[in-house]
């Protein structure tokens, strides 16, 4: 698992001006969102956020640490919304039961993703995800903290990690 | 309709103010910035709640400040305990 | 139309309700901190989705109908990253953070 060939192979330069014009469209599209006003001031400021928006989101996330293909990303939210659903009724199971049915603990996770934008991205996720909440990694490996050790934690993690594969771009290119 | 959604909240309000007891009891910091950020998610959900009930568009904007709010509460939480233990912000900042 | 809409709405509304009960149940009754940390990231979250979904029908624009989504998704973002930032520096400052 940790030595997935697609995410070692060789190195492609992004385009900065592309990254910046994609990036800049999407805080507007945002911008319009929740300031849903064609007057000519709002407009003008909503520009000028974008701008400085997209400006931080450079200097914080350079194009070179990755990017998520958004389509495909779109294609499994319906999964991942069902899974989170799952996550809040398994918690609120757990809280309710009189016997208080837990068995939390650390479990170490090897994952494909290197570190950077791909893990924290899956990370993110998957702290969403059913009885399992990231915890930082210790020599590079992934620690998660499960509410249920004795349940299939890892194995779930790695068919989670099979399914992002396809969305997510570690800093690296894929040849 | 507009009852309803002014009892809703009412409920999640006290659901909120009952889990501020971890506030007090701690023991630690986490438990503690844990019911602050169920006061940001449970009053978002109040303030949309009574939003609709009264029909205020603004208070979407109160919701969406409450959520930002919450956010920086808990990074602001998790820089001062990195600043504590010197000898582990390494690692997390390696991130 | 309006009594379907109107049933959606309060079924939703009630189910978030539970699960922001549940959440605070959890909140109280789990032995420690990083176990809370699931009742708080799950339960709560789920809560406020159930909430949004049910004032959906409620509202009188897309537009207003879309921000409601977009602040759950911001919710939903802030809250899972700062969950993990939360369970990482428990667990690096030991038992008591």
């Amino acid at each position: 698992m940790n030595s997935d060939p697609s995410f070692t192979s060789t190195a492609r330069p992004e385009s900065l001006l592309a990254t910046a014009l994609w990036r800049g469209m999407a805080f507007f599209l945002l911008w319009m969102l929740l300031m849903p006003s064609l007057k000519r001031g709002d407009l003008v400021v909503g520009v000028l956020a974008s701008v400085g928006a997209t400006w931080v989101s450079l200097r914080l996330l350079p194009p070179s640490s990755g990017c998520l293909r958004f389509g495909r990303l779109l294609a499994l939210l319906p999964h991942f919304v069902w899974e989170s659903v799952l996550a809040g009724v398994d918690v609120a199971r757990r809280a309710l039961l009189p016997g208080l049915p837990l068995r939390p603990g650390f479990v170490t996770c090897p994952l494909g993703f290197p570190p950077g934008f791909a893990r924290n991205t899956f990370a993110t996720i998957t702290t969403l995800l059913p009885g399992s909440v990231a915890a930082g990694e210790v020599d590079g490996v992934m620690v998660y903290h499960c509410i249920d050790t004795s349940s299939p934690v890892v194995e779930q993690l790695w068919k989670e990690e099979r399914l992002l594969a396809r969305a997510l771009v570690a800093g690296r290119h894929h040849g | 309709m507009a009852e309803f959604l002014v009892g809703a909240a009412a409920f999640i309000l006290g659901m909120v103010a009952l889990g501020l007891v971890r506030l007090l009891r701690g023991p630690g910091d986490a438990d503690r910035i844990m019911s602050a950020q169920l006061l940001g998610t449970g009053g978002i959900a109040a303030v949309l709640l009574l939003g609709t009930a009264t029909g205020e568009r603004a208070t979407l904007d109160v919701a969406l400040t409450l959520a930002l709010l919450a956010a920086f509460a808990a990074f602001a939480f998790v820089k001062a305990k990195l600043a504590q233990t010197p000898g582990e912000s390494r690692a997390a900042d390696s991130q | 139309m309006k009594l379907f809409l109107d049933l959606w709405t309060v079924v939703a509304v009630v189910a978030g309700a539970f699960f922001f009960f549940a959440g605070t149940v959890g909140l109280l009754r789990f032995p420690d901190s990083l176990t809370r940390l699931h009742a708080l990231s799950k339960a709560d979250n789920l809560g406020l989705g159930l909430v949004v979904l049910g004032l959906l029908p409620q509202v009188d624009s897309v537009s207003a109908g879309l921000k409601l989504v977009g602040i759950w998704l911001l919710v939903l973002l802030s809250g899972a990253t700062a969950a993990q930032w939360i369970a990482r520096t428990f667990r690096q400052s030991g038992t008591d953070p």
